[in-house]
């Protein structure tokens, strides 16, 4: 209770009117919410139960509690290495992705290149491209160059596919920043890449970050890339690993399935954390979704 | 259907903040009640919740004799005209008219002859098919007049439906809407901030600032009677001139010395109230006069140094400097004074308005027959019934318009 | 500057892009005499497509998919929690809204086995229906993988969605409530007609991004059990990457792609009239 409100009820004299306080239409929305949050929650669940139970199962169950699964799986190379290369794998794509983005992104906004309009359109189309138009003969350039099977260009393969949303994503953030800034520069004097690095960079940070944000969190999932371009069982990143070991039923345990995809799943989650706390204008990718 | 509304010690606290703070106002039946006041001062919260798109946090409010707190808007029967109008911008002027009725499930044939009749009325017949993307401010500001008539409510709201239009569309509205209760009469609670509208057109006015209602009453007491400084100043333009002075006994008579002059104060019953040593003295524009121009009744001469002429045509706004005090004054058009002339000027003394300095209420009450009286207790008087001696009055916070002689407490 | 970027995309996109066209038209195989020896061949990937059981059985199956799961489903669950949200006492929309978009952000391998987990004999759906020996993910595929799918996905409707709510004039949805309209008709008479551009905006995308999902089905199913969930995706990956037909693969990935082209356009013609 407020100072004011304890102050009023002090006095003599005021007059309450009995509320219904919660109407029935809000109790229905607020308990459907929950029916639906059940849903959501539930799949989850057995995630985090099976991962720290002795003896789990594919079902949901009350968990004898025990540390050992992780123990273990933290123990085991194998899980480092998949880390390893998911961390490779997304970190290239990355920082390939977000920089080559920016470097595309400021001409588009800030220059008058002809066929703009029609370009920036090509970009949202191809964004929407599926993935398995692409893959087959880029599997044959890379089986010509002999680049199959490395993370590192897997990586490249996984930047030109998240290059068309990140470039769009990208002139957006630059579009917001004021073209004031920079004339005012270049009337100092200031070259272009001068400007680009000192005046536009700095106030562009908060969309770079998203850009990276979302680059990295789509590529840490990334399956059919890595799944078509990388065969040896060597260098396998997060997402094939688990794949494999879904497939080979009874001979793996439920509880270590369980951890290895929760601590695969941690870093992500955590990114999508830092990024609606501090980007709350994130999610709106940039104002592109008007409505 | 006449309706009264009446608000029944009516808070609205947000959070910390207290938007309304004890409202007690009635709204007669078939009464056009002007809730005036400056921005932030609750006048909109007021109405809001008299809507039910808010909820008292204290208090009752009545539409007619039922207590309406706990009703949805939706059926309570009002209609609402928004300062933005509202209109439903995906349809048509004719479904916009209609969809009240509509949803009220009214039949076919009905609907259509209503809205024909209301857009007749409004002068809405050729843009039945039109957008409101497609309309000028003034055509949709009737749709949205429109779209309130049409349902005959009992009550109708209006918050600051004038303010999005230019100057002489608004001039013109103003009368359309005074013409427009006349002929409906339906009881009426209008929102403004601007002073101008409320004293032509509510048939009373409440003054609202900081949440609290400041005084209810006719325009011409209102503006002859202000019950406090702030009622004084908010009302009448150019604004009213507030100089410092202080109770004085001359001769063993009360006095009030302010400006170099000391004026006695005629008060015809005794006054039972201790009157404040520091006061604030108020005088509109209009009784500071330029002396050779001044009608007899502007007794008083005071000498002033004029510091800006500012022409408006039929008159002129001089504002001087008097004993060290800023004053405007209002002078003929075409005085010949100039910036930095000393003139004279007449006050009349029957038209001073006396506040105690600190708390700005105003001690000094004038009837009609021109007597002047301090109110036992000014505060009560304008915003109680601790005061009233009519014991058919109808309601709580309406100030006494005529105070006649009042019994001793 | 855009130099690096045009270089990358030119390489491993629009080349392969364009190469898939040509390559759709082929013979080309993986492995075999095929892999060197390859010609155009005109329709003839055409031909066998439609004469192919599968081919068509697939086509039949993506489009199941993406209108129940994506084109419906999100669409409707994604409306229907941003209302609900807006309704909700904080504590649940924080909660929920977590919830929700936690699903969306987990990897979708992540969703794929905690959804075969889900969905297995004795798994947790098994023992909450009372039939411990059902496989659920054998018994209704296409139900499930489009449900885990619907689960995965929803999140990007309902910020879609809110967006959309958030600004919507409160002014005009308050005046058709003193109006008398009741929920229901503000609803269907007020807010849907305002929130057009969304609705279809969100219509577009979320078809775009269904129609080439992957990840998800094939790690659940395989496209099984037989051909019962091979959509399209999956199908272009069989006959490409198993059976080692790499023409009549890219083949059929160009109907996808064909698809996916009419819906962008139809996305782009309705984003810029919006403007």
């Amino acid at each position: 209770m407020s100072v004011a409100e304890v102050r009023l009820k002090a006095q003599p004299g005021l007059i309450a009117v009995p509320y219904r306080r919660v109407s029935a239409a809000t109790l229905a929305a607020n308990v459907v919410l929950v029916l639906l949050g059940c849903f959501f929650l539930i799949p989850m669940l057995w995630m985090l139960f099976a991962s720290i139970d002795s003896n789990p199962d594919w079902a949901i169950k009350l968990p004898s509690p025990t540390l050992a699964n992780f123990r273990e799986v933290l123990a085991r190379p194998e899980t480092v290495i998949a880390f390893r290369s998911s961390l490779i794998l997304a970190g290239t794509t990355t920082v390939v992705t977000t920089v080559l983005a920016m470097l595309a992104a400021y001409p588009l906004s800030r220059m008058h290149i002809p066929l703009k309009r029609p370009f920036m359109l090509g970009i949202l189309f191809a964004a929407g491209l599926p993935v398995s138009m692409l893959i087959v003969p880029v599997y044959q350039l890379y089986v010509t160059l002999g680049w199959l099977d490395s993370l590192y260009t897997t990586a490249l393969f996984l930047a030109a596919t998240s290059l068309p949303f990140a470039i769009w994503l990208m002139k957006n953030f630059i579009d917001a920043v004021p073209i004031e800034l920079e004339q005012a520069a270049a009337i100092d004097g200031a070259s272009t890449p001068r400007i680009v690095r000192q005046v536009v960079l700095p106030l562009v940070v908060p969309g770079l970050a998203v850009t990276a944000i979302y680059t990295f969190i789509n590529a840490w999932g990334a399956f059919v890339v890595p799944f078509v371009l990388m065969y040896s069982p060597e260098d396998q990143p997060g997402p094939i690993e688990i794949y494999n070991f879904m497939g080979s039923h009874g001979l793996f345990k439920f509880g270590d399935l369980a951890v290895f995809s929760l601590l695969f799943s941690i870093p992500v989650i955590v990114l999508y954390l830092v990024m609606s706390r501090y980007f709350s204008g994130a999610f709106n990718f940039g104002g592109a979704v008007r409505g | 259907m006449l309706t009264q509304v009446r608000f029944e010690g009516v808070y609205k606290l947000f959070g910390a903040e207290t938007a309304v703070e004890d409202l007690n106002l009635t709204v007669e039946a078939g009464e056009f009640m002007v809730l005036v006041g400056p921005s932030g001062c609750g006048k909109t919260t007021t109405l809001r919740m008299l809507a039910g798109l808010e909820r008292p946090s204290y208090g009752r409010i009545y539409i007619g004799d039922k207590v309406v707190n706990n009703v949805s808007p939706r059926f309570r029967d009002i209609a609402m005209v928004f300062q933005s109008y509202a209109l439903y911008p995906h349809m048509d002027v004719y479904d916009n008219l209609a969809f009240g009725m509509r949803a009220r499930g009214a039949a076919r044939a009905d609907v259509d002859r209503r809205v024909k009749e209301t857009a007749e009325v409004l002068g809405l017949g050729q843009l039945l098919k039109r957008r409101p993307a497609e309309l000028s401010g003034g055509q949709r500001q009737r749709v949205a007049l429109g779209r309130a008539l049409i349902r005959q409510p009992q009550v109708f709201l209006m918050d600051e439906p004038l303010s999005n239009l230019d100057a002489g569309l608004r001039v013109q509205m103003r009368a359309e809407l005074s013409r427009l209760h006349r002929r409906f009469n339906v009881t009426t609670l209008y929102v403004t901030h601007d002073q101008v509208e409320a004293m032509t057109m509510g048939d009373r006015i409440a003054v609202m600032n900081g949440g609290r209602l400041q005084q209810v009453d006719v325009p011409e007491t209102i503006y002859d009677n202000p019950a406090n400084i702030f009622v004084a100043g908010f009302i009448g333009s150019p604004r009213m001139n507030f100089v410092p002075g202080r109770m004085v006994s001359d001769g063993g008579r009360p006095a009030v010395r302010f400006l170099d002059v000391t004026l006695p104060i005629h008060l015809t019953a005794a006054s039972t109230h201790e009157a404040p040593e520091e006061v604030t003295v108020g005088i509109r524009p209009e009784d500071l006069v330029w002396r050779p121009a001044a009608p007899p009744s502007c007794t008083v001469a005071l000498p002033a140094e004029v510091d800006v002429v500012e022409p408006m045509g039929h008159e002129a706004y001089v504002t001087a400097v008097c004993s060290g005090q800023t004053v405007i004054s209002r002078f003929p058009p075409r005085s010949g004074v100039r910036t930095r002339e000393r003139v004279e000027l007449a006050l009349n003394p029957e038209r001073l308005h006396l506040f105690d300095a600190r708390s700005g209420e105003s001690i000094l009450l004038r009837t009609p027959a021109g007597e002047a009286t301090t109110p036992p207790s000014t505060r009560e008087a304008w915003t109680s019934d601790a005061g009233k001696t009519q014991p058919e009055s109808p309601d709580q916070g309406e100030a006494p318009s005529v105070p006649v002689n009042r019994p001793k407490k | 500057m855009l130099a690096p970027a045009l270089a990358l995309l030119g390489m491993l996109f629009i080349f392969p892009v364009l190469y898939s066209t040509y390559l759709g038209f082929t013979n080309l195989e993986l492995v075999g005499s095929r892999s060197h020896d390859y010609s155009f061949t005109g329709l003839e990937n055409v031909t066998r497509m439609l004469g192919d059981y599968v081919f068509i059985k697939s086509t039949w199956l993506t489009a199941v998919f993406v209108l129940g799961s994506a084109i419906i489903g999100q669409s409707v669950l994604g409306m229907a929690l941003a209302m609900l949200l807006r309704k909700a006492v904080l504590p649940i929309r924080a909660v929920v809204g977590s919830v929700v978009i936690i699903a969306w952000v987990l990897p979708e391998i992540t969703v794929a086995l905690v959804w075969y987990a889900f969905s297995q004999a004795g798994g947790t759906l098994s023992l909450l229906l009372r039939h411990p020996d059902s496989n659920y993910l054998v018994l209704v595929p296409m139900l499930i993988v489009s449900v885990a799918n619907l689960w995965r996905n929803v999140a990007f409707s309902m910020l879609v969605f809110s967006a959309g709510l958030r600004n919507l004039p409160t002014e005009v949805l308050e005046a058709a409530e003193v109006e008398g309209a009741s929920a229901w008709r503000r609803y269907w008479l007020v807010i849907v007609p305002l929130l057009k551009p969304t609705i279809v905006t969100n219509l577009l995308l979320v078809t775009i991004l269904n129609l080439s999902e992957f990840t998800l089905i094939y790690a659940m199913t395989q496209g099984g059990p037989g051909t019962d969930t091979m959509t399209l995706p999956l199908y272009v990956y069989q006959e490409a990457f198993v059976f080692n037909q790499l023409g009549y693969g890219t083949a059929i990935s160009l109907v996808l792609v064909v698809f996916g082209a009419v819906f962008s356009l139809l996305f782009v013609r309705a984003a810029r009239t919006q403007v």
